[in-house]
């Protein structure tokens, strides 16, 4: 592989993985808050398969560049993370949790599915093994939707705030750059953009079904990967800072 | 919100057993939080969930004290017969051991307690089959699929807890 295939490849394996970890901890923030027992330990399970997923394409950045995954999750500032904003703003209420949670599954289960067949033998295994998981995922936080939509008034209403809010970050989700042309011409990776028609094709007719109405005048925010709000700052502080205080000690 | 009880399929051989409760607002959410907190390392190919209130339940004492009284009143309809026959300790405490029809509960337990008289029951359970939900099949595979081979599921995975034991272990030998 040559050194623009791989430094493409790597950008997009960090963003995969940075997009479930910092979910990962979002959703982790539940635990012992939820509004249910049983959702309670619903939102930890999420959390521990988003968690697992992160380490295991760490494990795939780490062939790449050398970096172990706890040198990656705990020893990189704000600035260097690749996730999408919308998925390290704070988790909100129940209504925010569910629906971030339903656009991420909805347009992870879209590229999983055309991961399977990358050209990177390595990442078309792991996910063959992530698939199952996100299928679930995304049946879990499409049926609280729809229950929050068709709920109560304060629920529709909470949920229409979220999507409010959230839609026109969603955008960044399918951003593309130079170097991701290289990776979809040699069947590495999926163009990011050309996954937007079939993530609305998903979402659209569901959100709708849910009494939401997708906000039409929107700015729809087209900063890449590399930009971040001062949430994430607030989440890795919070992340990070047992690993820091002691680099050295053995976990 | 209502109490659903929850009954597990660990194999083809095995029966559907009855594995505890969860609240939730209608089937598709009862058998989502039945995943959830049932088959979290998951061994199971199939989940079933009813509503707690559409349960006929007797104990042994209680049938000793108050014989049932079966009589014809409702809609003849297929009833799924639950019993619990040991007070050996387990993770399961009701087994489902077939059907029966009849035209309410108590009509379809007193058939059931002739029907299977293989064993003694401890306790008894007939739910309608309506009233039961389950999983899909067509999603077994995303919901039921071995964890095993997913590591980042297994505690053992994350190092810190076999340092744990080991410091544990350290912590006996130096008090001997």
């Amino acid at each position: 592989m040559n050194n623009a295939l791989k430094n493409a490849l790597l950008n997009r394996l960090i963003g995969m993985a940075d997009d479930e970890l910092i979910l990962s901890h979002r959703n982790a923030e539940w635990t012992g808050h939820a509004p249910l027992l049983e959702e309670d330990i619903a939102l930890a399970n999420l959390a521990q398969d988003e968690l697992g997923h992160a380490t295991v394409l760490l494990g795939l950045v780490e062939e790449l560049n050398g970096k172990t995954p706890d040198q990656m999750a705990y020893f990189r500032d704000a600035a260097e993370f690749r996730n999408v904003q919308f998925l390290e703003l704070p988790k909100g209420d129940w209504a925010f949790t569910m629906l971030r949670q339903y656009l991420f599954d909805a347009y992870e289960t879209i590229l999983y599915n055309r991961l399977l067949t990358s050209s990177y033998q390595p990442l078309a295994d792991v996910v063959a093994k992530f698939r199952g998981e996100e299928i679930y995922h995304l049946r879990h936080s499409h049926m609280w939707v729809e229950r929050l939509g068709l709920g109560t008034d304060e629920s529709l209403g909470r949920l229409q705030a979220a999507l409010d809010q959230m839609w026109p970050l969603t955008a960044q989700l399918f951003q593309v750059s130079e170097a991701d042309n290289l990776l979809s011409e040699e069947g590495v990776f999926p163009l990011a953009a050309d996954m937007a028609d079939e993530w609305q094709e998903i979402v659209l007719p569901h959100l709708a079904n849910c009494s939401l109405h997708v906000p039409t005048h929107a700015t729809m925010l087209l900063a890449g990967r590399e930009t971040h709000t001062h949430f994430l700052n607030d989440l890795l502080t919070d992340m990070q800072q047992v690993a820091r205080w002691d680099p050295s000690a053995e976990w | 919100m209502a109490r659903w009880e929850v009954f597990k399929k660990d194999n083809a051989r095995k029966p559907y057993q009855a594995v505890g409760s969860v609240h939730a607002v209608d089937p598709e959410h009862a058998l989502h939080n039945a995943k959830n907190v049932f088959v979290r390392r998951p061994a199971a190919v199939s989940l079933w969930v009813a509503p707690a209130a559409a349960i006929f339940s007797r104990s042994a004492e209680e049938l000793e004290n108050q014989p049932l009284d079966p009589t014809a009143n409702g809609h003849e309809q297929r009833y799924l017969v639950f019993r619990k026959a040991s007070n050996r300790r387990s993770m399961t405490f009701m087994d489902h051991i077939g059907e029966t029809s009849a035209p309410n509960g108590e009509s379809a337990l007193a058939q059931a307690i002739d029907q299977f008289d293989d064993k003694p029951g401890l306790a008894w359970w007939v739910i309608p089959a309506e009233a039961i939900t389950a999983s899909e099949e067509d999603v077994a595979e995303a919901w039921f699929a071995p964890a095993a081979t997913k590591t980042y599921k297994q505690q053992s995975q994350y190092g810190f807890v076999s340092k744990l034991r080991e410091g544990r272990k350290g912590a006996v030998t130096s008090d001997e």
